[in-house]
């Protein structure tokens, strides 16, 4: 699914020049679930940032799905960003003004999705998370734990190959995190495959996969037994 | 650009930020209504000019006579020229397709009597079509006609005041009033509408008045209305010819303005317009200034705006949103908001326009308007208003990068 071959990025800091990923090499088959761990400055953002099309490689090979993600331009990548990947961060980057059902709705519409069917989808992936009666309400009067849950549903609603979870549980407390795990980890169970970027690591046991980073190359390398969540709920 | 969930979006960024968007707006409401106030006042001036000249025929023309102030074919400057019938049936023989009516004009003062009341007033004796060219309002008997003039009948037209001052509370019509010692019927009586010293005079035909003074056939003045088909550049072209015509005849200078003098109503009615078109123009330009400013604050708000929601639109991107469509997101906004404040500022000018605009009614200035010729341009204006102070801020907002709009976390 994802194809990564000796890809090297380097950020210009003023007059210094910041080597932030090393070569990496690396590779994601269908229905992984793997986690990104690494210390802060470990270049694991960045990482995830280039998968998700949001930053692009200095050098290096880029294949997702079998398609070479190289030169894109805005609208090529945005094209891509909508029909490949779904995104989760931190802080749940939820258009405050929208309601629950709106803010998932959101990726369909860039999928040109009429709005009968936009309605139907978006309540169907809320009802997956749970949240179906909640379809209504504004972000403001939504915990922290919804409003991941909400963004997940609004990842998975544009149905995309990958998706990407950028420290989706750094923003809530341990029960909610598990929460949103046991989530992450049922989208998985249905085939999905999804990159996780953490620094948790109880929350990177809950993957299948964990790939370590430090200073811009990746260190390990594991398969590990999976510690299901749904036991913490 | 007709989709729902943009127009949702507006909606909704419009209802968070009420007072925002009422100052923007109104900054560009208030910049149309001072243009349409402006080019409404210039309207207004227009009006009274026009107003003013309405009393005559708008299509007339005088002929007047003078003293000549430059030497010209062999004779001496300060000649006095002098018009007679002859030069009134050359002028009418001349130009049977450009004239409409023509008279001529002879200026002499009476002393009226009427039983013991008498009084001094000016007279006119003129021909019959000067009814038409003076535009007299006959309010009691009716004007002299062909057959009195050919006849030399001793008949007159006496304006309102006079008839008060003569006849008192007496009906003057078939009275007889002497003037200047000989005894004249009153036929008619006329009004002027705006001007009491014109209904001091009395209308008597020509030909009655030259056999009185002497046997004469000398005109002071000679009074036409060309074709109303004429355009302005027709009439001034026609007002030329008869001017080259009578100095030719008279032996004037054509550069002479003092020896015989061509005076065309259109030939002010040009000066006039060419005054309100400069008005009319200093009117737009300083209602477009002000308008730039309205647009400056509106392109300085959507900046603003901008940065405020720049994390917004990296998640819309993250999403898929494609550049265009962010920028037409930001550019429909802009320019809803501008054209629906310019529509208010049009709306409240129109408004005030409409409620005391038919009241004004003073010489200068009377009823002030806005034609839809107007309202048409102010709202193109708009629009382009609006698309232009959104177009830099939405090149700037999509260019965010979505990477950057969600580093900070």
């Amino acid at each position: 699914m994802i194809e990564i071959k000796n890809l090297h990025k380097s950020y210009k800091m003023g007059s210094n020049s910041l080597h932030v990923l090393k070569g990496i090499n690396f590779s994601v088959e269908e229905g992984e679930l793997v986690a990104i761990m690494g210390s802060s400055g470990s270049g694991k953002s960045t990482l995830l940032n280039i998968l998700g099309m949001l930053d692009g490689a200095d050098s290096g090979e880029y294949n997702l799905d079998n398609v070479p993600i190289k030169d894109l331009n805005e609208t090529k990548a945005a094209q891509y960003r909508n029909k490949f990947l779904g995104f989760v961060f931190q802080s749940f980057n939820l258009i405050n003004y929208k309601n629950a059902m709106e803010n998932v709705a959101l990726p369909l519409y860039y999928q040109k999705v009429n709005r009968k069917e936009r309605q139907e989808k978006s309540l169907k992936y809320l009802d997956q998370v749970g949240l179906k009666e909640w379809a209504t309400h504004l972000p403001s009067e939504l915990s922290g734990g919804q409003k991941q849950r909400v963004a997940i549903a609004r990842a998975m609603a544009a149905e995309p190959k990958v998706l990407l979870a950028d420290e989706p549980t750094g923003a809530l407390d341990s029960k909610t995190s598990y929460e949103v795990m046991d989530l992450i980890q049922k989208i998985n169970d249905e085939g999905n495959t999804i990159l996780v970027v953490t620094h948790e690591p109880d929350i990177a046991e809950m993957c299948k996969r964990i790939v370590h980073l430090k200073d811009g190359v990746i260190v390990e390398d594991k398969k590990v037994e999976q510690v299901r969540a749904e036991q913490y709920v | 650009m007709f989709d729902r969930d943009i127009w949702q979006e507006i909606f909704n960024t419009i209802k968070k930020n009420k007072l925002r968007t009422f100052l923007t707006g109104f900054s560009v409401g208030w910049a149309i209504f001072i243009l349409v106030m402006l080019l409404a006042s210039v309207n207004g001036m227009q009006n009274g000019f026009t107003g003013q000249f309405n009393d005559d025929a708008t299509n007339s023309i005088f002929i007047r006579p003078g003293t000549t102030s430059k030497a010209y074919a062999g004779f001496e400057a300060g000649r006095r020229i002098q018009l007679t019938n002859e030069d009134f049936e050359y002028v009418r023989q001349s130009f049977p397709e450009d004239i409409e009516y023509i008279s001529g004009r002879y200026f002499t003062n009476t002393t009226a009597r009427y039983k013991s009341e008498t009084g001094s007033y000016p007279v006119q004796a003129v021909h019959p079509e000067f009814q038409i060219i003076e535009k007299t309002i006959i309010t009691d008997g009716r004007y002299f006609n062909e057959v009195d003039f050919t006849n030399k009948a001793k008949v007159a037209i006496i304006g309102r005041k006079v008839a008060e001052d003569l006849f008192k509370n007496e009906n003057p019509i078939g009275k007889f009033a002497e003037l200047n010692g000989l005894t004249f019927r009153i036929i008619g009586i006329f009004i002027d509408e705006g001007d009491d010293n014109a209904e001091r005079r009395i209308y008597a035909p020509l030909s009655t008045y030259q056999r009185i003074y002497g046997n004469t056939n000398n005109i002071n003045q000679i009074a036409l209305t060309y074709n109303p088909t004429y355009d302005l550049s027709k009439a001034l072209e026609f007002s030329g010819r008869l001017e080259d015509l009578m100095k030719r005849r008279q032996k004037v200078s054509p550069e002479d303005q003092s020896g015989i003098n061509v005076w065309n109503y259109a030939q002010a009615f040009d000066d006039i317009s060419s005054f309100t078109t400069v008005l009319k123009v200093i009117g737009i330009v300083v209602g477009s200034l002000i308008l730039i400013a309205g647009i400056v604050g509106i392109g300085n708000i959507m900046v603003f705006t901008i940065k405020e929601r720049t994390k917004e639109f990296g998640v819309r991107k993250a999403l898929g949103a494609r550049p265009r469509q962010i920028v037409n997101l930001v550019l429909l906004e802009s320019t809803f908001i501008t054209t629906l404040s310019g529509f208010i500022g049009l709306l409240f000018a129109w408004l005030i326009l409409s409620l005391i605009g038919p009241s004004i009614e003073t010489p200068a200035f009377s009823n002030p308007s806005v034609r839809i010729s107007t309202v048409i341009t102010a709202t193109i204006i708009l629009v382009i208003a609006g698309v232009l102070a959104g177009l830099l801020p939405a090149i700037k907002a999509a260019n965010v990068k979505p990477i950057v709009a969600l580093s900070d976390k």
